[in-house]
């Protein structure tokens, strides 16, 4: 087997929304330095957004709303649990990346004036702006990408972030397709690998019918861990409203501008407000629980000429092969509603609030360790929060590498992580990694899936680490199947971080995210605070509270009650 | 271009472009595509005029994800009938992204050609340009006697800024068309010519299509005149319900306690949106008498209709506090 | 350890007919990377069932071999 040793000055894992932004900013702040994307899939179809996005979330607009407005906002929807200034930086740089996405030819939905056709889904105030004709996006990233001289590699996957003398040096991989071992060093570092969209099995039991795009399997939560920084919140899961078995978006957000809605079975709608949220989560839970289930999108009301148009802008973006799903099975939005379900549970700070512990700089708590997108704690970051941490972490980095050397990596660590990477190719006949993944996600389902109850996520827990043995049965009989194979150990470790994160904070907050049944209140004397993890020194995850830092835009959370149910 | 320049790799496929065999010339054409060298637009742009349908396809995709501006005139050649309908869908689609201000007099030359396709694209691409200087090539289309071309000039007319009278559009409002018309209705929601309110006020009572009824609502709601009022409140009557929804809509704007019997009798409409939409004008108009009615809706089915009502009899409740208290 | 091999209906068809052997369009644009080429053939085919059903396969294929099927399981 091969090795190949690689140098950068900086660089990005991952050439996702935040990986493509972060190498741009990087050679737009420093167009002499080599920056370089490792991406395990090929960067033109890749990450959350492979396959297009049919809008933005979080576009703070001027004249429609201040970056003070959308942190409270999210304040509000996240519980009051967050550091304001990291939200801050969405709001605040977040029309200046709308504005250059457009100058490289993303199309935002403009009314006839050409303004921002922005639509309210949040509780209160415009922030999703569509983009009907957005299905292209990656490509128009890889263009930049490529324009700007990055250089990309792709079908190598991370495996590790090299750490010595208390920085982030590189990281080594391997080439998922020949099997090589690389070696890369780099002078500052960015995790941008998306969700653990595989944490949870789909009701389904493919193993691949996630929401998520199936590569991103908290591969940078890991890496993260083990490189000793702090994640944080990690028990604030990511659950979505879902087409039952497809497990894609419903979309009602984009359907319902033309009159559709979620409703129970009796065609009423139970919830007011469409935003994904922890809250409405629980309230749909509720209702699935409540004799009035199953709940569906509903469209049969509307004409035939409003539903031609919703399926016009459902069936190109997103998810393409839902208009496939649907025909398979007979149904017509005329005359069916769109069945849904609650998804399984997953890591996401894009969505919900569980990522890497970040600073307003996209910094980690290790120093040349930056993280950025789905996977950096910044609550309900979504796509433009995305771009803009990819921002932050490329631009801060080209200042931190400045006058700093490549550093040796540490030959005994290289032979140790090269020894746990390739061992399932000494085992071609052990346990396949499907198998081995089947089994530690329907865990996460048995023991994990909300409402939380303390006893089963001891056993879940005490299940997970005993799963280390059962990883040292896996076997892989080429490089693809090692790439799943270290997926698997991704996922263990996201699972176990998981389960210890929901036992340690002992109140129930976000809704159905960390809805416990042994404390079913919110207790803010004791649990207005983050909940952190890290490795400790002797390779323990410890748990740990931090304060929330002072907040800079006042939000009264006494009287400010997220709700999306109650008059 | 000198191909020496060129990555051997790259060189071999532009040769390949040149084959006479088809497979040869459908897999150089993606993988230069997927190269992206923009070394490789002249070869490309030769493409276009492919005998293959689907290699000119792919040349199209392939230029369009370079990007260079370079490529706007050859594209907007592919929009011609002389192409199949797939290949001017992908350059329409390419051409949407691409166009820029600069490309005004350009399309402003090609929408002059006797072609339909082309027409009907460039009618559509001048959409991203919201320059008010193409008005006069789009006013011969509103007598087309192509009714695709009528609707697609009408809703173009929507999008140039500083329009804001158009008298010869006006006539598309009663089109024989019904999809002429519901384009026409919405496209007089932006417009102030004196006759305008009035049209509207008349397709909203009188239009055999609901949907130019539904979009009377809309754009009288834009207006937000006291002179659609009786118009509106008449409306409430009407047979479908999406024409009754916008029309409340509209309503909470301009409703006076004239309307106030038609919108109580909304509130227990068979559609959640009417009965919502109708409590909010209640809400808005703030006459007291209107508060057992909204009571009676707390408990509908509808979670929205109750929380809506809601709010209206709060509004209701604050203004009468603030009169006692003056 | 015993290996079992079993038969697995796969999402991703390919026509073999119409697949050619310089082309490997499909093959680069899939995030999960299970598509390969039959060595003896030329042809793709779907080597590993991990498929997302995110269609670029079938959108990329310059002679439309591909056909994209919800999986079974989903189906």
């Amino acid at each position: 087997m091969n090795t190949q040793h690689l140098q950068t000055d900086f660089l990005v894992i991952g050439g996702g929304t935040a990986g493509t932004m972060a190498g741009i900013k990087a050679k737009q702040a420093n167009p002499d330095a080599d920056v370089l994307i490792l991406e395990k899939a090929n960067i033109r179809r890749s990450g959350a957004i492979a396959m297009g996005m049919d809008g933005v979330n979080t576009a703070v607009i001027p004249g429609n709303s201040t970056p003070e407005q959308y942190v409270r906002e999210i304040t509000i929807a996240n519980d009051g649990v967050l550091e304001q200034k990291n939200v801050y930086q969405t709001g605040r740089w977040g029309f200046e990346v709308i504005q250059e996405l457009e100058s490289w030819g993303v199309k935002f939905q403009k009314d006839h004036e050409g303004n921002y056709d922005l639509k309210q889904v949040h509780r209160v105030g415009k922030y999703v702006l569509p983009m009907p004709e957005g299905k292209d996006l990656k490509k128009i990233l890889a263009r930049q990408v490529k324009r700007h001289k990055v250089r990309v590699t792709n079908r190598v996957m991370a495996t590790r972030v090299m750490v010595k003398d208390g920085r982030a040096i590189g990281a080594v991989g391997f080439d998922v397709r020949k099997g090589d071992f690389v070696v890369i060093q780099a002078k500052a570092v960015v995790l941008c690998t998306g969700a653990c969209g595989r944490l949870g099995l789909p009701a389904s039991g493919y193993l691949y019918g996630t929401y998520e795009n199936p590569t991103n399997a908290g591969d940078g939560y890991s890496m993260a861990y083990h490189a000793g920084a702090e994640l944080t919140n990690i028990e604030c899961f990511q659950i979505n409203p879902l087409i039952k078995d497809y497990n894609g978006p419903a979309c009602a957000y984009v359907a319902s501008p033309f009159g559709a809605y979620t409703a129970n079975a009796e065609g009423n709608r139970f919830i007011s407000c469409d935003y994904w949220s922890g809250q409405m989560m629980l309230e749909t839970w509720k209702e699935l629980n409540s004799g009035k289930g199953p709940v569906h999108l509903k469209m049969y009301h509307l004409d035939d000429d409003t539903i031609s148009e919703i399926e016009r802008v459902l069936w190109a973006n997103e998810r393409p092969s839902r208009e496939r799903f649907h025909e398979g099975r007979g149904e017509d939005y005329r005359t069916d509603g769109v069945e849904m379900n609650i998804s399984e549970i997953g890591l996401c700070s894009g969505h919900s609030a569980s990522g890497v512990w970040v600073n307003d700089k996209a910094e980690t708590t290790v120093p040349g360790l930056y993280a950025a997108g789905d996977m950096a704690s910044v609550p309900h970051n979504y796509m433009i929060g995305a771009f803009v941490s990819g921002r932050l972490s490329g631009i801060n980095a080209m200042d931190y590498v400045e006058g700093l050397e490549h550093v040796e990596p540490d030959p005994e660590f290289l032979a140790t992580e090269k020894a746990r990477i390739y061992a399932p190719l000494d085992r071609p006949d052990g346990v396949p990694h499907t198998q081995v993944e089947y089994k530690l996600r329907r865990y996460v389902n048995d023991y994990l899936q909300p409402p939380k109850s303390p006893t089963k996520m001891d056993i879940g827990l005490a299940a997970f680490e005993r799963y280390h043995e059962t990883l040292d049965l896996m076997g892989a009989q080429d490089p693809h199947e090692l790439m799943r194979c270290m997926e698997v150990h991704f996922i263990r470790d996201c699972a176990e971080m998981a389960a210890r994160a929901s036992l340690y904070r002992k109140e129930s907050r976000w809704g159905l995210y960390h809805y416990r049944l042994d404390y079913p209140e919110k207790n803010n004397e004791e649990w207005f605070c983050h909940a952190n993890l890290k490795k400790s020194e002797t390779g323990e995850m410890e748990m740990f509270k931090r304060p929330v830092s002072p907040y800079m835009v006042e939000v009264n959370l006494q009287q400010e009650v997220y709700d999306v149910a109650v008059r | 271009m000198a191909h020496t320049d060129l990555d051997p790799e790259v060189v071999q496929l532009v040769e390949m472009l040149q084959s006479q065999d088809l497979n040869d010339r459908l897999v150089a054409a993606k993988s230069l595509q997927h190269l992206g060298d923009e070394d490789t637009i002249d070869a490309l742009i030769l493409c276009l005029n492919d005998e293959s349908a689907r290699v000119q396809e792919i040349a199209v995709t392939a230029l369009w994800e370079m990007a260079n501006p370079v490529v706007v005139p050859p594209l907007l050649d592919c929009l011609s009938s002389a192409h199949e309908p797939e290949v001017r869908e992908e350059a329409l689609s390419a051409l949407k992204e691409l166009v820029a201000p600069d490309d005004l007099l350009k399309l402003l030359d090609v929408i002059q050609v006797e072609d339909v396709n082309v027409q009907l694209n460039v009618l559509i691409l001048l959409r991203k340009i919201h320059d008010a200087q193409a008005l006069p090539y789009i006013m011969p289309f509103f007598e087309s006697e192509n009714p695709v071309l009528r609707e697609a000039s009408i809703v173009t007319l929507r999008y140039l800024n500083q329009v804001v009278r158009c008298e010869p559009a006006l006539a598309l409002a009663k089109d024989a068309n019904e999809e002429v018309r519901r384009a026409a209705i919405l496209t007089l929601g932006h417009l102030s010519d004196e006759a305008v309110v009035p049209m509207l006020c008349d397709a909203i009572a009188n239009d055999p299509d609901w949907q130019v009824r539904r979009n009377s609502a809309q754009s009288l709601d834009l207006h937000a005149t006291a002179e659609a009022t009786a118009a509106l409140t008449a409306a409430m009557a009407d047979d479908h319900w999406q024409v009754r929804k916008f029309t409340a809509r509209a309503l909470q704007k301009v409703a006076t306690d004239e309307t106030i019997p038609a919108l109580i009798k909304a509130l227990s409409d068979e559609y959640s949106d009417v009965r919502r939409d109708s409590a909010i004008a209640l809400g808005n108009l703030g006459n007291p008498e209107v508060l057992p009615a909204l009571q009676q809706t707390l408990d509908d089915p509808d979670r929205d209709v109750q929380i809506f009502s809601q709010r209206a009899i709060k509004k209701i409740q604050d203004k009468l506090a603030e009169t006692s208290n003056a | 350890m015993a290996l079992a091999t079993q038969r697995v209906d796969v999402p991703v068809i390919v026509d073999e007919s119409k697949c050619l052997e310089k082309c490997k369009a499909c093959i680069e644009v899939c995030p999960l990377d299970v598509l390969v080429k039959n060595p003896e053939t030329g042809k793709a085919y779907m080597k590993y069932d991990e498929c997302w059903f995110c269609l670029p396969c079938e959108k990329e294929c310059p002679t439309n071999a591909i056909t994209v099927q919800i999986p079974f399981l989903l189906r």
